[in-house]
């Protein structure tokens, strides 16, 4: 096993007048897989590019297991990389472009092709191992990538947005795929995307990039439930926004006061950070403090969208068995399910 | 061609390739008709053919003027492969210029151009027969430049460029192994147009005082204009027959779909 630890120390990144990249750190430990999260523009594929060696810092050291390769070019690097656009060579085979990297690293030819096989069997292609690559779906050409990426046994393995080129079944079902593959060869993995859902799914840690900086790293439970920011909770997951009023560390909403997490203002008005899942709709015959909206039925799960009166936009999920009566135009009662609630300031 | 494809009769498309056709073959069919009269017998034969190939100096010259071209060829793709990539990735303003630069040679008159360029070598080449590949390099340069830079926009340049660096391949093999195959097509063209165009240039070869095969058959036509017509019609077809072994011996790879 040849997977290595990886850090950025301090790497800052310009492209005229935007800053891709400011002061930005990161740690990914050995046989980690950490997902970079983040809006476009937001400098995450530009962080994975400086780690690859396909773009230079203009400040910072990148190091694989302590040993510093700012200046080591990308051909040198031993690092693995499935791209976002279909990057196979066309003039080859799929066993040819699997065993490519090997080929550069003058491996003979019998053992590059058994190790392409070995590859391909991992990836489930083996089969169509002498096609073309346009004679193969997206799905499978991404596969192959991946199975190249892998094949000399990098010591890191960079993802960017390898997905989301694909339909959302392959997707699903190729995420699932590279996180199965990545915990069996225990390789380190960074991974770039702008799907939360797919970097929750499978991360060991999500770090949520904005404006070139790590606004928060941690684990997908820990940045749903305990988001660092006002940015990392509107950008993680739904977050309702509730104007409410804070004083003594409480904070009212919906008539009963709850307590108050850090950040934001000690008195005065705030915004109530609250996800969907944590707000309960129930019918009333009496004067409720909001209205339905629409009711939209998921499955299992309901989601309930209510105007309370002063204008406020909420949004509630639930299990579809408990809103049956939740009529759009009908008067229900809102009420926080959780005991403590994140604030911002307005 | 993928099979089940069909071609459909399209007379646009008919009456251009006849047109087109016509322009080409009929010179060529007339020439050769030409090439083959014997004269002191009114009828056909391959007298001029054989007086040709028994000519001293009918291999001489070939074969200097095709060492000739095939060196202008490695000038041209050493040049512009690795010139063309770096302008295609870097998205460099410059390209634009470039792009303008490749034109010139269609629109300066040899005259002008020759004795200036001559100069401007470096001693070793000067006055050495090395001179005429780089002059044939700047004449054949607007084809082979839009040649390859067509093939270098077909194809997803970069990615697969940092796909290859990334693998492992550094700039020489991310050319050689990747880039040229997969621009193969514009790659024998260029080798095609290249060589022709340097295997039948004759004004900037007389004006440096150098000879070559078509400053020989000049020559010969003085005497024999049969039999240089004769030569002729043998120097079309040694050098397409040299493209199509080179186009058979580089393996053929599917590409058809690429994205």
């Amino acid at each position: 096993m040849s997977s290595k630890s990886l850090t950025l120390r301090n790497i800052s990144k310009r492209f005229g007048n935007v800053n891709a990249l400011d002061n930005f750190n990161l740690e990914v430990g050995v046989g980690e897989l950490v997902a970079l999260l983040g809006p476009s523009g937001c400098g995450k594929t530009t962080a994975l590019r400086v780690v690859a060696g396909l773009e230079h810092q203009d400040a910072g050291t990148v190091l694989v297991a302590d040993k510093n390769i700012s200046d080591v070019p990308a051909h040198k690097r031993n690092m693995g990389m499935v791209f976002q656009a279909y990057s196979l060579f066309p003039n080859l085979t799929v066993e040819e472009n699997v065993a490519f990297g090997l080929q550069m690293r003058k491996v003979s030819k019998h053992l590059r092709l058994k190790k392409a096989h070995e590859l391909l069997d991992l990836v489930g292609l083996d089969s169509q191992s002498k096609r073309f690559t346009h004679q193969l779906s997206g799905g499978q050409q991404q596969r192959v990538a991946l199975a190249r990426a892998l094949a000399f046994e990098p010591e890191i393995l960079l993802l960017d947005e390898p997905l989301s080129a694909l339909d959302a079944q392959v997707r699903v079902n190729l995420r699932e795929e590279i996180r199965r593959l990545q915990l069996s060869l225990g390789t380190t993995t960074l991974f770039v995307t702008h799907d939360q859902e797919e970097a929750m799914a499978i991360s060991d840690r999500v770090g949520v990039m904005n404006n070139g900086v790590l606004e928060q790293i941690d684990t997908p439970d820990t940045l749903y439930n305990k988001p660092a920011s006002s940015f990392v909770a509107g950008f993680v997951g739904t977050m309702n926004r509730i104007p409410a009023h804070i004083s003594d560390g409480m904070v009212e909403i919906f008539g009963s006061k709850v307590v108050a997490l850090k950040r934001g203002n000690e008195t005065g008005k705030v915004h109530a950070l609250i996800r969907p899942e944590s707000i309960s709709v129930a019918a009333t015959t009496a004067q409720g403090n909001a209205k339905v909206l629409t009711r939209s039925f998921m499955g299992a799960s309901s989601n309930i969208i209510c105007q309370t009166e002063d204008g406020t936009i909420v949004q509630s999920l639930m299990t579809s068995a408990s809103t049956g009566d939740l009529l759009p135009g009908s008067s229900v009662q809102l009420r926080v399910l959780s005991s403590e609630v994140l604030v911002a300031n307005v | 061609m993928a099979k089940g494809i069909k071609v459909r009769f399209q007379p646009p498309l008919a009456i251009t390739l006849l047109i087109l056709g016509f322009f080409v073959f009929v010179p060529m069919i007339s020439a050769f008709e030409y090439s083959i009269r014997t004269p002191l017998t009114g009828g056909y034969g391959w007298t001029h053919y054989i007086w040709a190939v028994r000519e001293d100096d009918f291999f001489h010259y070939i074969l200097r003027s095709m060492w000739l071209a095939g060196v202008t060829v490695l000038i041209t793709l050493f040049v512009l492969v690795p010139t063309l990539t770096w302008l295609h990735l870097s998205r460099s303003k410059v390209r634009g210029l470039i792009d303008g630069l490749s034109l010139l040679p269609l629109v300066i008159p040899v005259v002008a151009f020759a004795v200036g360029a001559q100069i401007s070598f470096p001693e070793f080449v000067q006055n050495t027969v090395l001179e005429l590949p780089f002059l044939y390099f700047v004449l054949a340069l607007p084809y082979a430049y839009r040649s390859l830079d067509i093939g270098l926009n077909s194809i997803p340049l970069k990615t697969i460029t940092e796909a290859a660096r990334s693998a492992g391949a550094n700039w020489w093999r991310t050319i050689t192994a990747v880039i040229v195959p997969v621009i193969r097509g514009s790659v024998m063209a260029t080798i095609a147009l290249t060589f022709a165009l340097s295997l039948g240039e004759y004004t900037l070869t007389v004006l440096l005082h150098w000879d070559t095969f078509p400053t020989w058959v000049t020559f010969v036509a003085q005497d024999n204009i049969l039999g240089a017509i004769a030569i002729s019609m043998m120097s079309l077809i040694i050098p397409f027959l040299i493209l199509t072994v080179i186009t058979l011996f580089v393996p053929e790879r599917s590409m058809q779909g690429r994205k």
